[in-house]
């Protein structure tokens, strides 16, 4: 079966962006995923998001998961890409929050 | 992207990611990453196959420096797809390693001789099951290259292999590893060939029973192994321990180091020939009774033992016999 291929980009209201130029966490083991943060002139106050994973017909959640951690935290001028393999929404706030952390945090 | 060399130190070495295990191994913020995870260098074959992929295509390769010595680490990472080498991740092994004798021959042209505080390392840190199926060929290919490359390594740029993570060296790996000139493991540590399930699979339960835990690790752990002289150093497992053990090679000439080695001259194969015929003539059907054959007498409690306590009583096989 092929991979999911999935793009989102999110406007957040009070945007801000992560210290360092990048960041990476995570290893793509099962339930699992890897998150690459870099910050993106085109990206100018919205975050883009590029989603690689194994999982077929869950793209409103992947939106509805990602929608969320970009309005609580107020990431943007970022692209974030994804590669996953069929890991919960919690490990995927978990580790996306651990990629902000990673960056320098938000400012 | 932020590594704190420091915290890394202390952490075990079992449980860091192959990321973390290479940046722990050099000095501080010395360690330059080939094809990372920003170079987005994905394995075309696991795409078309719908499999998941990963920028770094499970291996950290780079450079950096202990001293002056410039260290090139290799750190497979178990995790995805089983660290298995395919043929990205291949080509970063086969071609970092040909990195360090490149960079061993232009400093020899340069300055006539190599000297001992400023030759570069080899660190790999095993972390595999083998070939990726997935791109058998391919795989096989980069497993040649980098036997290649290590017999070209042999007697110039020492080669140090680490076996301390949950999958160990096995399949292609397994000897790949032990093509090296020293080999270091934490309690953790696994060398094999084939794996057990694949043992019981084709010779049946009776020969190897792939769900007795302690029979794996007696057979293929580290403690074994130590025992049989294919580990040459038996370490605590965190970062810093298998750092401090490499800094303090480091320096060693490397005819010193060349000693280690287990492959790679007509006497070494003698040597391991020899075990074997050991284990034929003293009717060997258990590891236990290996380890009894080299002067152990409380074999039971040998891989119970803390490992200090373990270090202190075990004897192991003598070299050049």
């Amino acid at each position: 079966m092929a991979l999911t291929e999935l793009n989102f980009e999110f406007k957040p209201g009070n945007p801000k962006s992560i210290v360092d130029d990048w960041s990476h966490v995570g290893v793509v083991s099962s339930s699992d995923l890897e998150v690459l943060i870099e910050k993106g002139k085109a990206c100018k106050g919205k975050a883009c998001f590029h989603v690689l994973t194994t999982v077929v017909g869950f793209d409103n959640i992947w939106e509805t998961v990602l929608q969320r951690i970009v309005e609580t935290t107020g990431l943007s001028g970022v692209n974030v890409s994804i590669n996953d393999n069929a890991a919960t929404p919690a490990v995927v706030k978990r580790r996306i929050l651990q990629a902000i952390e990673n960056g320098g945090g938000l400012q | 992207m932020r590594i704190n060399w420091n915290e890394l130190q202390e952490k075990s070495f079992y449980q860091a990611t192959a990321r973390e295990r290479a940046n722990g191994i050099v000095d501080d913020g010395t360690f330059k990453e080939f094809l990372g995870p920003r170079d987005k260098m994905v394995s075309p074959h696991l795409i078309i196959l719908g499999e998941a992929v990963e920028y770094d295509d499970g291996m950290t390769a780079g450079v950096g420096k202990i001293g002056k010595h410039p260290v090139f680490v290799i750190s497979q990472e178990g995790k995805f797809v089983g660290g298995a080498l395919g043929e990205v991740n291949g080509a970063k092994m086969s071609y970092t390693l040909k990195l360090a004798i490149d960079c061993y021959d232009a400093m020899k042209e340069k300055y006539g001789k190599v000297p001992d505080d400023r030759k570069p390392i080899v660190v790999v840190s095993y972390d595999s099951g083998g070939v990726r199926l997935h791109e058998a060929n391919a795989g096989l290919v980069a497993h040649s290259e980098c036997m290649e490359c290590m017999w070209k390594l042999q007697n110039k740029v020492p080669n140090i292999s680490i076996i301390g993570s949950s999958l160990g060296a096995y399949g292609a790996q397994g000897f790949v590893c032990l093509s090296a000139d020293v080999v270091l493991a934490n309690d953790y540590g696994r060398i094999g060939l084939t794996g057990p399930d694949v043992i019981q699979q084709e010779v049946g339960k009776d020969e190897f029973d792939a769900s007795d835990r302690a029979l794996i690790w007696r057979t293929m752990g580290a403690r074994s192994k130590y025992i049989l002289g294919d580990v040459n150093f038996l370490l605590k497992d965190s970062i810093k321990e298998f750092r401090d053990k490499i800094v303090a090679m480091s320096d060693l000439p490397m005819s010193e180091i060349s000693k280690y080695r287990h492959l790679g001259s007509e006497e070494l194969v003698e040597e391991n020939l020899n075990v074997v015929k050991i284990a034929g003539r003293e009717k060997i059907n258990d590891s236990k009774d290996l380890w009894k054959y080299y002067g152990n007498e409380n074999v039971d409690e040998l891989p119970e033992l803390p490992q200090e306590e373990f270090l202190k009583v075990v004897k192991r096989r003598p070299r050049g016999l």
